[in-house]
């Protein structure tokens, strides 16, 4: 035992020096590719450019305002709204006695001054009876208007701060709160613990004293506006507080009360009602981005370098060593894994996030390296790899960012762990669950990525001009084995060769969850802002056909790389089982289950999503159908539900299958036949549920 | 000239082959569908407006309910009701029947204190805060009045609400320069690779065997890369007009770009000619690409700026100087480096 043991420990010790030694040689390559002379081009390129937009800023000559005076209005030189219209950096003021309206001007802004006012030479506010903004009519001179309504509002709002008399200036002073309903008939959509610490307060509270315990609150908040902040009481309004971090500039010099923005939900905000902001946590966002950025610049390093090893075969020597294709890409890899990990454990520093901001970006770093390497393996030339990693930056930055801005919103956010990023930020509270949640399915489909391009890391694909198309389908089918043809008339259907290449169908199709996971919930996350009429039937379909690709792809590989014998077509070349038609569709059927039943069991697996309550929100139900809550029902039929959609997976599964060993027409047309009936099915069940 | 067109001519049948530019063009795609799925959600949760018939109701009580009636009545979208204390309204919001709470107390201070209550983590509330913020600020704008007399400078009167449409700008000021300088960082993208690429795989060295000089080379390469530019631009103003959105000034807009596809396509060209490989080529581009359009969006009359005042037809003399500008000075950027690359060769 103990012998073995040590030899287990040996070959691992070997396997760890192996791998450290590619990575001391890739990183000492990497360095040298960009070499100094590169480095200091780039740094210089750099500081000029940050000279010339500080020097810009400074001297006000800079601005990122992209919308600069894009609109043109008209108002006389004495009209004191010249003013508003020259500080508004949209709007470019035009003499109005020459503009003419919808050729040199969008709008005209006209003033009715009080009789004799005016006499002294100057028009001040006091004189101004009444305003019109004239716009031309058209959709321009609509927007212009509001502009100048917004340009004025500004103005007022900068003209009343510098006003000595304060109270005057700003009567109204609005304490802010915000309070889950303890009852109530869309309880359901008040989202379990799972916004954050905000909901704690309440949930805590116990349902019987909330009532009473707000009220006394807001008594309170209206006798002075200070006690609002320390009434709330359960922790998460000070949370919210400490962590507001300045993301509205200091707008409230010589104010009484501090106008508190940029706070998250549970945050009492005291102040002008001009300086409510609504919860969304911009800054912290704004900051989660800066992550994400360094990824970029490292994925192309990275990229270069695979592809570099294919290029004029120059992997070659190092796939004759003993070294194994797994202990080569992960020794090139780590040097820019540790990059990673160094940069954005440097930007956490920066920014002010904690450990959980960089084991959150661990995931997506994983990833954009994972998908780079595939990208890298898959691609023929630099050009189709610039390409592939452009794409991969947009996807995964879409998909890191874009449910992290509905952090506060909605658990569904919580897919991307970038918003955890954002909860770190903030200072809030993040259950265990949450982050394996966050970022489980995400560090899995890294390594399934991985895993998928190791598959082509071999002489045959790497060195050879294939469509990317092609080298997918190679990479998926080097993971199956061929199914025997039966011995004989006897051959037993529980044969063991059988049934280990059933099994590695299965295991090929359950690898394609993550990625069915991720799609299912970008399409959740993209649908969701829609009118749930909508994006309800939109969503059951497009599932069923995510659902139904990944189930049947890998099969369609087999039967295109001849691993499964052909229907009507040629013998498979290699080992694969040949014969009469009916044995060909026996393979396709058998395949077909097989592939559902991997699917079915790898689904019940993922029980974990139930952890975040995501199937509260709706429209997660329809997500996860067969994981809602289904007590009360007589075990028979909960029995029936359960293995129902194993009979699903394995019935629509055959059906593509048996599309797919006839070619590539009848898979088209057959995976189109399984995804209505998937989806058909899943309309029974959210109707049912 | 011939040689420089069948070099053109091998660079983009290679694209073709490789099927790179409609990867190219989906991606751009992705890029602004899903820029403008942020923006039009973002905008819809922050201008309900937006929303249809997006209506809250809320629960007031306390001294100022009748002036907060009034401010209600100015405020599209959002109503009033008035109960007796501020338990009734209380009560109210737990039973759903009002979004939010709004007590209010005259201090003796002279000022309204507001304890705003509204709904915790649901999706309405950035929606019901935004309403109840617009609610208050015309509150706060009569009360303002009614002590127009104490302040020193009286504000200025607001003109009346206009409808608009929150995307108009947004479309013109970052959908269409966004869209129209996708496609020029990829050209010199594009350059980069096919330079480096030749040079890595020493297919460069067979290219100098044929009768062709260092600048038809360049010449070639560039006129593919700057080719393709224009006609992916031209492809996304169309699709915007099909979609309702009408760009004023197509010409200018094409010609400027092209002048910046022109620029960039010499940066790159310059860049793949000193750099070690594509590692650093690449990577010093990016950087490069990144400070000349993060410093010239910075600038007051950058790119970015020009092309939405050209979009929106608020462009004049100063713009039309603009391109101009922009157009001599990529002109001069690509015939210097020509000529440098011509003497100097690719130094590796």
């Amino acid at each position: 035992m103990t012998d073995r043991l040590r030899r287990v420990g040996r070959r691992l010790a070997v396997g760890v020096r192996r791998v450290l030694r590619v990575a001391r040689w890739e990183s000492a390559r990497a360095s040298g590719g960009v070499d100094r002379r590169t480095l200091a081009a780039g740094v210089a390129l750099l500081l000029v450019a940050g000279g010339v937009v500080g020097v810009g800023v400074a001297t006000g000559v800079a601005g990122l305002d992209v919308d600069q005076d894009v609109y043109r209005v008209g108002v006389d030189g004495e009209s004191p709204y010249t003013d508003a219209i020259e500080e508004a950096p949209s709007l470019r003021p035009v003499s109005a006695r020459s503009a003419s309206l919808g050729d040199s001007a969008d709008a005209v802004v006209v003033t009715v001054v009080r009789p004799g006012a005016g006499d002294d030479g100057s028009i001040d506010a006091a004189d101004v009876e009444e305003v019109v903004v004239r716009a031309s009519d058209t959709r321009k001179g609509e927007a212009a208007a509001a502009s100048v309504r917004e340009a004025v509002a500004a103005h007022n709002e900068r003209l009343m701060r510098a006003e000595p008399n304060q109270t005057a200036a700003f009567p109204v002073v609005v304490t802010l709160r915000y309070v889950g309903r303890t009852t109530g008939v869309d309880d359901g959509a008040t989202l379990g613990g799972s916004g954050g610490g905000s909901t704690d307060g309440p949930d805590g509270g116990g349902g019987g004293s909330d009532g009473p315990d707000g009220t006394g609150d807001g008594g309170d908040g209206t006798g002075d506006g200070g006690s609002g902040e320390s009434s709330t009481g359960d922790g998460s309004a000070t949370d919210g507080l400490g962590s507001a971090d300045g993301s509205t500039e200091s707008d409230d010099d010589g104010f009484a009360v501090p106008s508190i923005g940029g706070g998250a939900f549970g945050a009492s905000t005291v102040g002008s009602p001009g300086s409510i902001t609504p919860p969304f946590p911009f800054t912290s966002l704004l900051l989660a981005f800066a992550f994400l950025v360094p990824m970029n610049f490292l994925i192309q390093a990275y990229g270069s370098s695979i592809l570099d090893e294919r290029t004029n075969r120059r992997g070659e020597p190092l796939l004759v060593t003993p070294l194994s294709p797994a202990e080569i890409v992960a020794g090139k890899t780590l040097p820019y894994a540790a990059a990673a990990a160094v940069v954005t454990s440097l930007i956490a520093l920066v920014v002010g996030g904690g450990p959980l901001s960089v084991v959150a970006v661990a995931p997506v770093a994983a990833t954009f390296l994972g998908a780079t390497f595939v990208g890298a393996m898959f691609a023929r030339s630099f050009k189709e790899l610039t390409f592939v990693t452009v794409g991969v930056s947009v996807l995964l930055t879409t998909y890191a960012f874009v449910p992290a801005i509905f952090t506060n919103v909605t658990p569904v956010a919580l897919v991307s762990p970038l918003t955890l990023v954002v909860f770190d930020l903030q200072g809030e509270a993040v259950s265990t669950g949450e982050v394996l949640f966050s970022t489980a399915p995400m560090g899995l489909g890294a390594a399934l990525l991985f895993g998928l391009g190791l598959g082509v890391y071999r002489e045959e694909d790497m060195f050879s001009q294939k469509p990317v198309t092609r080298k997918f389908l190679d990479a998926l089918a080097v993971r199956l084995s061929p199914i025997p043809a039966r011995r004989g008339i006897g051959g037993g259907l529980l044969d063991r060769d059988r049934l280990r290449a059933l099994g590695s169908v299965a295991l090929l199709t359950a690898c394609t969850l993550p990625f069915v996971f991720v799609a299912e919930l970008l399409a959740v996350a993209v649908l969701f802002a829609l009118p749930v009429t909508v994006s309800i039937p939109v969503l059951l379909v497009t599932i069923a056909f995510i659902e139904e690709v990944a189930k049947s792809v890998g099969l369609y590989a087999g039967f295109e790389r001849g691993v499964f014998g052909r229907i009507g077509g040629d013998p498979a070349g290699d080992g694969g089982a040949t014969g009469d038609g009916h044995g060909a569709l026996r393979v396709a059927l058998a395949v077909g289950i097989a592939s559902g039943t991997g699917f079915f069991l790898a689904e019940k697996a993922t029980a974990v999503v139930q952890a975040v309550g995501l199937t509260d929100l709706f429209i997660g139900r329809a997500a996860f159908a067969d994981v809602a809550g289904l007590s009360g029902l007589p075990p028979l039929a909960l029995a029936a539900l359960f293995f129902a959609p194993l009979v699903l997976h394995a019935v629509t599964t055959s059906v593509a299958s048996v599309g797919a060993s006839r070619g590539r027409t009848a898979y088209a047309l057959a995976l189109t036949l399984a995804t209505l009936g998937h989806a058909a099915y899943n309309v029974g069940v959210v109707g049912l549920g | 000239m011939d040689s420089r067109l069948t070099i053109a001519g091998r660079e983009i049948a290679g694209l073709r082959a490789e099927k790179t530019i409609l990867l190219a063009i989906g991606i751009q795609l992705f890029i602004a569908m899903f820029s403008s799925f942020l923006v039009v959600g973002l905008v819809s949760m922050y201008d309900p407006g937006a929303l249809d018939g997006a209506q809250i109701e809320v629960a007031a009580a306390g001294d100022a309910v009748d002036e907060l009636e009034r401010a209600a009545a100015e405020v599209p979208g959002a109503s009033v009701t008035p109960y007796d204390d501020a338990n009734a309204a209380r009560s109210a919001f737990e039973r759903n029947a009002a979004d939010a709470v709004v007590v209010t107390t005259r201090t003796e201070s002279g000022r309204v204190s507001t304890a705003v209550t509204a709904p915790d983590a649901t999706v309405e509330t950035t929606v019901i805060v935004v309403q109840l913020r617009e609610l208050l600020r015309t509150y706060e704008l009569n009360e303002r009045d009614a002590r127009a007399s104490f302040l020193e400078e009286s504000p200025l009167p607001l003109p009346d609400r206009s409808d608009t449409s929150p995307y108009f700008t947004f479309t013109y000021t970052v959908l269409i320069p966004l869209l129209v300088f996708l496609p020029v960082f990829i050209s010199g993208s594009l350059v980069v690779d096919s330079i480096t690429e030749e040079l890595d795989q020493g297919t460069m060295e067979l290219l100098r065997v044929a009768p062709v000089t260092l600048a038809d080379i360049v010449d070639g390469k560039a006129a593919a890369a700057i080719g393709i530019a224009p006609g992916q631009a031209l492809l996304w103003l169309l699709l915007l007009e099909a979609n309702g959105t009408s760009v004023a000034n197509v010409g200018p807009i094409l010609a400027l770009m092209t002048a910046l596809t022109t620029l960039v396509v010499a940066v790159a060209v310059g860049i793949a000619a000193v750099a070690p490989d594509r590692q650093a080529a690449q990577l010093l581009y990016s950087v490069a690409v990144l400070v000349l359009f993060g410093g010239a969006t910075a600038m007051a009359g950058g790119p970015a700026n020009a092309v939405a005042r050209l979009a929106i037809d608020s462009a004049d003399a100063t713009t039309g100087v603009l391109v101009v500008a922009y157009a001599a000075i990529a002109a001069a950027a690509y015939l210097g480096v020509r000529r440098v690359v011509a003497v100097e060769g690719f130094g590796r």
